[in-house]
């Protein structure tokens, strides 16, 4: 559990640092459930679970992207650093995908909190929350580097 | 209407080139508006797919098949678009509008619409270029009509402005020019609105150039009547001229020869021909004599001349001319013989008989005294021999005194008469003076001479009728005679001795009337005067 040591040292450093310099935006992190196998995913993967091309993990394993609607700030700062597109423009291409094809978009959850809830009972499920919310019942897949 | 004319020419000239003109133009155009289609097309593609562009990334990013036909369909609806395909990035799949083959299709990579560094498929869009040429085709043949108007305007307006500017002036100048004829006094006139052209200069020269032609004419039209009328001069010189005068080659080939020439020929009964000898050597008696005068003269540069003989024809047995023969070299360094023959025939007439008439006695026609001292002279050279006779009438003197000298002249002319009757062809009688005769009788001896004189006195002693008398009277002759050479070869001497021989003679003719002929003694031989 080295490992775990040392990612959670890193993200005491890391919300040290979020801490000191913005109070604001809290450093986002992508979790999910601690017996997920996945340790670890790529943007690309990333992207690919959170914009419907993929239903899976990596592994094959079925994946349930999480969106937190109401959080629209926590939302909002996910999609610019995941794609680089303003909400608008991501909801605009769940409409036109929703219209003709076959993708899903993520499930929407109220807040973080209700994510890490149907986080902690479903397996499959991959949310994004601020590090500062972090539990142990998730587990950190990636993070977006300031 | 000319086939070679200018105006034909020209509007030949002018249609082919616009026609062809049109026709690259034509083409250029065509090719030109097929590219800018081609590029418009092209340009359109893309604004195509810029509007598409999204829907297309959200289909291969999905790998959505649906809404990929969806774009693929759309876009293929366009005119200027043939078939469209999409393949989505790693995996097999590929949607396609229709069955078009893809020949060279514009290809859009289709990029992710999260990751911009990534491609998740391409569109490969395949122009409509039938639908793009047929477009240019039909603005170039809107164009190529527009063109063709314009060039057959321009042609007509070209040749019209040609014709009525340049063409029609100048074949109107050629016509007027080819019938003019350079002395007329017409000149060309210059056409209207071309007084400073180059036209109107060319008119003016060739005004210029008729007005010098014109000049020229008159003074040689002038020259040759002023060639003309010293030609006139010179033949009435020549061809009345009484002399003949001739042309020829040295070789005798006649050239040229004027009337008087041809009433010579006439009077010579010849044929007028082309040569008559060198020299005219056939028209002369003696044309060797000719030939030396001639060869003479020209060897000393002298002009060659003398009086011959022409040959005798008919009854014109004396034509005499006076030849005069010039050697002219001409200016190309051929020589001619100019000939002249003045008549002399009545001069040499006139001569010859005041010639006759010194050496013969009017009244009986024998040779006088100095017409036989000739002959003597003549005779008298080594060689010849010949008896010199000397008779003297007797009782003449008596006939004269009783019946005048009228009787005394008959008797004489009986005596003339007897002796020409006697003597041969080859002898001479003359009168000596008064009535003493003398004979030359050659190559004879004492017998032959004494045989001769015999006869001739015989018949001389012959009563002669006076028919104004109505009487016979009678004369007798004493003679002497003397030898060339045996007495002497002198005359002085000679006319001595027989005149000695015929007073022997004389002194007898009473007494011993048969010794009327007496020989000189020959030198050493007295007695032989006796013989």
């Amino acid at each position: 559990m080295n490992g775990t040591i040392v990612l959670k040292m890193l993200l005491l450093v890391g919300a040290l640092n979020t801490v000191s310099l913005a109070s604001t935006a809290d450093q986002l992190v992508v979790v999910v459930h601690k017996d997920n196998p996945i340790n670890e995913l790529t943007r690309s993967q990333l992207i690919d679970l959170y914009m419907g091309k993929y239903v899976a993990f990596p592994d094959g394993r079925r994946a349930q992207p999480i969106d937190i609607d109401n959080d629209s700030k926590l939302k909002e700062q996910f999609y610019l650093e995941l794609v680089g597109m303003p909400l608008n423009r991501v909801n605009a291409y769940w409409s036109r995908v929703r219209f003709s094809g076959n993708a899903r978009p993520p499930i929407q959850q109220g807040n973080q909190q209700a994510a890490l809830q149907f986080l902690a009972t479903t397996d499959s499920a991959i949310t994004y929350i601020f590090a500062s919310n972090i539990t142990d019942d998730v587990k950190v897949v990636y993070q977006f580097d300031e | 209407m000319n086939k070679s004319g200018l105006l034909v020419r020209l509007a030949v000239v002018i249609g082919f080139a616009s026609i062809a003109i049109g026709f690259l133009s034509t083409q250029l155009f065509y090719r030109l508006t097929v590219n800018q289609e081609v590029t418009i097309a092209h340009q359109s593609i893309e604004s195509l797919y810029k509007t598409i562009e999204a829907t297309a990334a959200t289909a291969a990013y999905l790998a959505e098949q649906d809404l990929a036909q969806e774009v693929v369909d759309g876009l293929s609806t366009n005119g200027v678009v043939l078939n469209v395909s999409m393949i989505f990035e790693g995996s097999d799949t590929r949607l396609t509008a229709n069955e078009h083959a893809f020949n060279s299709p514009v290809v859009f990579p289709i990029k992710s619409l999260f990751e911009p560094d990534k491609f998740v498929g391409q569109l490969l869009i395949e122009p409509n270029i039938e639908f793009i040429e047929t477009r240019a085709r039909q603005l170039a043949a809107e164009n190529s009509k527009a063109m063709a108007l314009q060039a057959m305007v321009v042609t007509f307006v070209a040749i019209f402005v040609a014709s009525f500017l340049i063409t029609r002036p100048m074949i109107k100048i050629a016509r007027a020019l080819h019938e003019t004829t350079p002395g007329d006094g017409s000149r060309l006139v210059i056409p209207e609105f071309h007084d400073n052209s180059e036209l109107g200069l060319l008119v003016r020269d060739v005004n210029k150039l008729l007005d010098k032609t014109e000049d020229q004419f008159n003074q040689e039209r002038k020259l040759r009547e002023e060639i003309e009328a010293l030609e006139k001069r010179f033949r009435m010189l020549f061809e009345n001229s009484l002399s003949p005068i001739i042309l020829m080659e040295p070789s005798g080939n006649i050239l040229l020869f004027n009337s008087a020439f041809g009433k010579t020929l006439d009077k010579l009964g010849l044929q007028l021909k082309k040569s008559y000898g060198s020299l005219l050597a056939e028209l002369f008696d003696e044309p060797g004599q000719l030939d030396e005068v001639v060869k003479t003269a020209f060897e000393n540069d002298e002009i060659a001349t003398g009086e011959f003989k022409l040959k005798p024809h008919a009854d014109n047995d004396s034509l005499w001319v006076q030849v005069v023969i010039t050697s002219i070299v001409s200016d190309d360094m051929r020589e001619y013989y100019q000939v002249t023959l003045h008549d002399i025939s009545k001069r040499k007439r006139d001569l010859d008989l005041l010639a006759y008439q010194a050496d013969f006695d009017k009244l009986t026609k024998l040779h006088n005294r100095q017409g036989l001292e000739k002959q003597l002279t003549t005779l008298m050279v080594p060689d010849n021999r010949f008896a010199l006779v000397l008779i003297d009438l007797n009782k003449f003197k008596q006939v004269n005194d009783i019946y005048g000298h009228k009787a005394g002249d008959e008797i004489l002319i009986f005596v003339a008469d007897r002796i020409k009757k006697t003597i041969r062809p080859t002898d001479f009688g003359g009168r000596w003076g008064g009535d003493e005769f003398v004979l030359l009788l050659k190559d004879v001896d004492k017998v032959q001479t004494r045989q001769l004189v015999e006869q001739l006195v015989k018949r001389i002693a012959k009563p002669y009728y006076l028919p104004s008398f109505e009487t016979n009277v009678v004369v007798g002759a004493s003679c002497g005679v003397a030898f060339y050479p045996e007495h002497s070869n002198e005359l002085q001497t000679l006319l001595h001795l027989a005149d000695q021989a015929m007073y022997q003679a004389k002194e007898v003719k009473d007494s011993q009337p048969d010794q009327f002929l007496q020989f000189a003694p020959l030198p050493g031989n007295p007695e032989c005067s006796h013989a």
